[in-house]
């Protein structure tokens, strides 16, 4: 299983890894063509200051017992057993936001493009590496197998 | 909601009332995640194989330019960018003096004593008023379209002598300024100069464009034109706003420019109109640096001109109090932001320099053949808004402000003041009631521990520390709205400038007024330095624009190191990514010009580090 590691005193704050993400959740996957002006545009990561002023990329955690999932009366949130990846289907979703009111960490969210349900990390499931990990210029997130 | 907060606590309580109001104010939270490339200035985006940034694993772009060659591009340019905004402001002034010395105009020159002095100077032709005009103008122009090999003439006229001889030893002295910003563009493009020394060398020459023509021929220029300065008193802050009258803002650096309002809007005709619409008449209120530009030539348009309401971030909150009628802007600083104040309040927007367009502004390019027109246009523009939209919107102008600034402080005023020389100053520096000088200048920022804040706190230490504070620029209106300018300041200084302030009746923090007085600040530095026998880095002086904003800062900035001053910054100029030119600026420069960069983002340390160069440049002086 893989998982992204953080490390935020090497981040350096350039939300790279949050326009990587919109990118990779667009059609055209384009960094040059992801438009940063769309508010439909919304990553599914997020770059924020901790209380010394420090930058620090907040991920989903892929939780070992996920709250978000616990909360989904929908069944729409699962652990999958192989991967571990905390999954979302839309087709089950609810949008009844208890999983966004559930996460430790505020990675749920409501999606920018379907206005009635809920989003989360995919774990970039389209690609080998996340899309933030291969963005991320200081190496502050790094995939590991664990 | 979370805001930004302010050093002027009655605009901070002002902005958290407007709950619709979307202001800078609020928008600084929301871009609080920065990109560190950026800040410490080592992102290139030179050429389609970048943007190359430089990390740890990754020191060089793909072209091979290190931290260095790009940190020094970066700043390289950033300085031109300034340089040219000066330029622009002192070519329009030059062409504007030109065509009233030519008859092209019915504005009379208020300040001809001050032509006469200069073109004696400068030893410049001319029979009559207006041929000297036409002469100084034309000499202006001249020197800012010689090409790069030519060197201006003016400096050599202009400058003090022992920086001459010092810019001439360093072969930084410029050649025609148009020509100096062009190159200093080709230098820093795509896989040209790799040389951090020589484009902080440019940076140098570009200061000095920036100082002698950009600042100090300007302010010459527009004396000559609206009027030379007088000490007075003024009235500042929002409360110089009377919903009684039609109010035009300004906005911008370019007297040359509005300046025709203020006879345009003071006419018979134009009071008629204006009370046919149930108003008592016009104001011109001022806003950023074009209005502290008004408010130091204030004995010269005392009717028509309301006063200064405050600086760059204040210009968005002064439209949602509902009694601004109109906008009339032409250079910088015109938020980008109070176009959706505008829209919300319904004040039109008019824009006389298309390099300030405005996307909502109408655009009326500036000539004064068309002046008539433009005042017209003015007048409707205004009078429509007044009548249509202030029946209906919310005139809220909180008690913000003082009456008693005192302001017409310039490098001829205040040793007007000190009875025709600066001895009785240059004695109290002596005698260490007054340890040493703080310019206190530039802008104002929102990330310098909020707005204004760095600036008023910094300065309260100078003053109680006996340490006279001049202030030219966006400070000026920071300063000035929370009473620093005010005699009565005088009880916040250290025991002897107290004293010394209560005597003379002036606050410890003298207003200079716009960003422009840098230059009037550093022809007092001259003046004194002369009176005492000294080249500039010999003085107990210190420069610092703790809220630095923006490229034109970094342009005065760049003057002030070629004057040889030590310059400090609460936030370092995007250069911290590289440890040379970092070396170079803070610590090297020293030994060539006598000035240096300082960067300190604390108030107190700051103090102590200002304070102990004061003590040891007094030590220098046997003082
Ligand atoms: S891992 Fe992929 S899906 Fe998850 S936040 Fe990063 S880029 Fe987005
Ligand atoms: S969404 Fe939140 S609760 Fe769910 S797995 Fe991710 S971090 Fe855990
Ligand atoms: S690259 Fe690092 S600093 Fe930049 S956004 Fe990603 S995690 Fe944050
Ligand atoms: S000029 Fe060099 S450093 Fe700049 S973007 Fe191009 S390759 Fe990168």
């Amino acid at each position: 299983m893989q998982r992204i590691f953080i490390n935020k005193s090497l981040c350096a704050g350039c939300k790279n890894c949050e326009a990587a993400c919109m990118a990779e959740h667009t059609t055209h996957r384009s960094l040059w063509l992801v438009n940063l002006s769309d508010p439909s545009n919304k990553p599914n990561n997020r770059v924020a200051l901790d209380n010394s002023g420090q930058p620090t990329p907040i991920f989903c955690q892929h939780c070992d017992d996920p709250a978000c999932v616990t909360a989904c009366m929908a069944g729409a949130l699962t652990k999958n057993p192989e991967t571990g990846v905390v999954e979302h289907n839309r087709d089950k979703c609810a949008g009844c936001w208890m999983c966004i009111m559930s996460c430790p960490y505020g990675m749920m969210h409501t999606s920018g493009v379907y206005e009635d349900t809920a989003a989360k990390c995919d774990f970039c499931a389209e690609r080998g590496t996340p899309r933030c990990v291969s963005s991320c210029p200081t190496g502050a997130i790094t995939l590991r197998t664990i | 909601m979370s805001i930004c907060v302010s050093a002027d606590k009655v605009l901070e309580k002002f902005i958290l009332s407007k709950k619709d109001l979307e202001s800078s104010f609020n928008r600084v939270p929301d871009q609080e995640v920065k990109c560190a490339f950026g800040m410490q200035g080592i992102c290139c985006r030179l050429c389609a194989n970048g943007p190359c940034r430089i990390t740890p694993t990754t020191p060089k772009g793909v072209c091979g330019a290190t931290a260095d060659t790009i940190v020094a591009r970066n700043f390289l340019r950033a300085v031109a960018a300034g340089a040219a905004c000066y330029l622009h402001v002192v070519e329009n002034t030059a062409a504007n003096l030109k065509a009233i010395g030519l008859g092209q105009s019915d504005i009379s020159l208020k300040g001809t004593r001050l032509l006469e002095e200069l073109s004696s100077k400068l030893d410049l032709p001319g029979n009559n008023v207006g041929e000297k005009a036409v002469a100084l103008a034309n000499q202006v122009i001249q020197d800012l379209y010689r090409p790069r090999h030519e060197k201006m003439e003016l400096v050599e006229k202009l400058a003090y002598t022992p920086r001459y001889k010092k810019w001439t030893e360093l072969n930084i002295l410029p050649g025609g300024a148009k020509a100096e910003v062009f190159d200093a563009l080709v230098k820093t493009s795509t896989n040209l100069n790799s040389d951090p020394m020589d484009m902080l060398l440019h940076a140098l020459r570009l200061g000095i464009t920036t100082g002698i023509y950009g600042l100090g021929l300007t302010n010459h220029l527009n004396d000559i034109i609206w009027g030379e300065p007088r000490i007075r008193l003024a009235k500042v802050g929002f409360g110089v706003l009377d919903p009684e009258y039609i109010n035009v803002m300004v906005t911008g650096h370019q007297q040359a420019l509005v300046g025709i309002l203020q006879d345009g809007l003071s006419t018979s005709e134009a009071i008629n109109i204006a009370e046919k619409a149930g108003a008592k008449g016009f104001k011109l209120v001022g806003s950023t640096c074009v209005g502290q530009d008004m408010q130091l030539r204030g004995a010269h348009c005392q009717q028509i001109f309301a006063g200064q309401t405050g600086n760059n971030f204040t210009s968005e909150i002064l439209i949602a109090t509902g009694a601004v009628d109109l906008v009339v802007s032409e250079f910088n600083c015109t938020l980008p932001g109070i176009e959706p104040v505008c829209d919300a309040y319904g004040v039109p927007q008019i824009c006389l320099d298309d390099v300030a367009k405005k996307q909502n502004a109408e655009y009326i390019a500036f000539s004064l053949a068309e002046k008539d027109t433009i005042i017209q246009k003015v007048i409707e523009t205004a009078v429509e808004r007044y009548k249509k939209q202030r029946p209906s919107v919310k005139v809220d102008i909180p008690e913000h402000g003082y009456d008693d600034v005192v302001t017409g402080v310039s490098q001829k005023t205040l040793k007007e003041f000190l009875g025709g020389s600066y001895k009785p100053l240059i004695d109290l520096i002596i005698a260490g009631k007054i340890k040493g000088i703080a310019g206190v200048v530039g802008c104002s920022n929102l990330t310098a521990k909020g707005h204004d804040v760095f600036t008023v706190e910094m300065t309260k230490e100078l003053i109680k520390r006996n340490i006279i504070v001049l202030s030219a620029g966006c400070t000026s209106g920071a300063l000035e709205n929370v009473g620093l300018m005010s005699p009565s300041a005088a009880e916040l200084a250290g025991e002897s400038l107290k004293a010394i302030c209560r005597q003379l009746e002036i606050p410890p923090v003298l207003n200079f007024g716009p960003c422009l007085a840098i230059g009037r600040l550093e022809e007092t530095a001259a003046d004194i330095a002369g009176e005492l026998g000294v080249d500039l880095p010999e003085l107990p002086l210190v420069l610092s624009a703790p809220q630095w904003l923006e490229e034109q800062a970094l342009a005065d900035g760049s003057f002030g190191l070629a004057l040889g001053l030590p310059l400090h910054l609460a936030i370092p100029p995007f250069i911290t990514g590289s440890e040379l030119v970092t070396n170079i600026l803070t610590k090297d420069i020293e030994g060539l010009t006598g000035g240096k960069v300082i960067v300190n983002g604390n108030v107190e340390d700051t103090v102590n580090e200002l304070e102990a160069i004061i003590m040891a440049k007094r030590a220098g002086l046997n003082i």
